[in-house]
């Protein structure tokens, strides 16, 4: 019964990606109707930016809920949190044999200006 | 005769391997309907229609809902994931599988509105959540917002 109550917790609470977060300059935080942008590796970061920090999603070895748009919505709430409206991908691994996550490296940026012009990926629901 | 009795039991087990996910599916219906109609519906700052209108949800994620309309307060809640009592399925009979397909599937989540937090966040008084099975049905009396003011009033022609 033990066992299997461990199971469970394991289960439950490994589901998310694990996340790494590397913030150098947070800012004041954004109100959730603050618009941010998604841009991926082929949308280029805008000029006149300040540079957030970084954040890593790994595959906690139990993720389930590590898809590409889910982790992207994860990262936003992280931007938002720290003051940036940009989330730009930097590096992407997508699922294979050795993970069924999407595994990324994301730079939050903040743009002084409106993101809605710019180039970027739209969010979508999976 | 015999060996009925005994592929039977054998046979159950085998089909009640991943319970969640055979019974609930990994996705989840979620209805969403408003009074005034046609307000619009976002998940997770996605727009993906105006009520009514539903949608197939994956379990295994939590989503923000905002509901929203013009000269009315915006309604938002949470629909959080709350454990899925089939998966109890897999321990009652056996099924090692399902322990681990269920979780991967997310059939062993539904998906359930954070109806407090909601309400308290919102003042919407009439708000209904109702689950029939497993699908979520969310109806929203949209409350005015008292910063607009009314200037007129369409009146249909004879």
């Amino acid at each position: 019964m033990e066992r299997l109550v461990v199971l469970l917790i394991i289960v439950v609470a490994g589901c998310s990606p694990k996340i790494k977060s590397n913030l150098t300059n947070a800012q004041p935080a954004l109100s959730a109707n603050d618009e941010v942008a998604f841009l991926d590796l082929k949308h280029e970061v805008p000029q006149k930016v300040v540079k957030i920090g970084s954040l890593k999603f790994q595959d906690s070895g139990f993720s389930t809920d590590c898809s590409f748009n889910s982790i992207l919505n994860k990262a936003r709430l992280e931007a938002r949190k720290n003051g940036a409206n940009i989330v730009k991908v930097v590096e992407k691994k997508e699922p294979d044999l050795w993970s069924s996550c999407y595994r990324l490296n994301i730079d939050l940026y903040k743009f002084e200006g409106s993101v809605s012009s710019l180039p970027q990926y739209k969010l979508t629901l999976d | 005769m015999k060996n009925l009795f005994k592929i039977l039991p054998l046979a159950g087990l085998l089909i009640l391997q991943s319970c969640a996910t055979i019974v609930s599916g990994s996705r989840q219906t979620i209805r969403f309907n408003s009074m005034p109609a046609a307000a619009t519906v976002y998940i997770n700052e996605v727009e993906i229609g105006k009520t009514p209108v539903e949608k197939d949800l994956k379990r295994n994620q939590e989503y923000k809902v905002a509901i929203k309309m013009d000269g009315y307060k915006p309604y938002s809640a949470t629909l959080s994931k709350k454990f899925n009592e089939w998966y109890i399925g897999n321990i009652v009979f056996g099924g090692i599988i399902g322990l681990v397909v269920d979780p991967i599937t997310g059939a062993m989540y539904k998906l359930s509105p954070d109806e407090v937090t909601a309400r308290l966040a919102n003042d919407n008084s009439d708000v209904v959540f109702k689950s029939n099975r497993d699908d979520v049905h969310i109806c929203v009396s949209l409350n005015i917002d008292p910063e607009w003011e009314k200037v007129g009033q369409l009146e249909r022609a004879e």
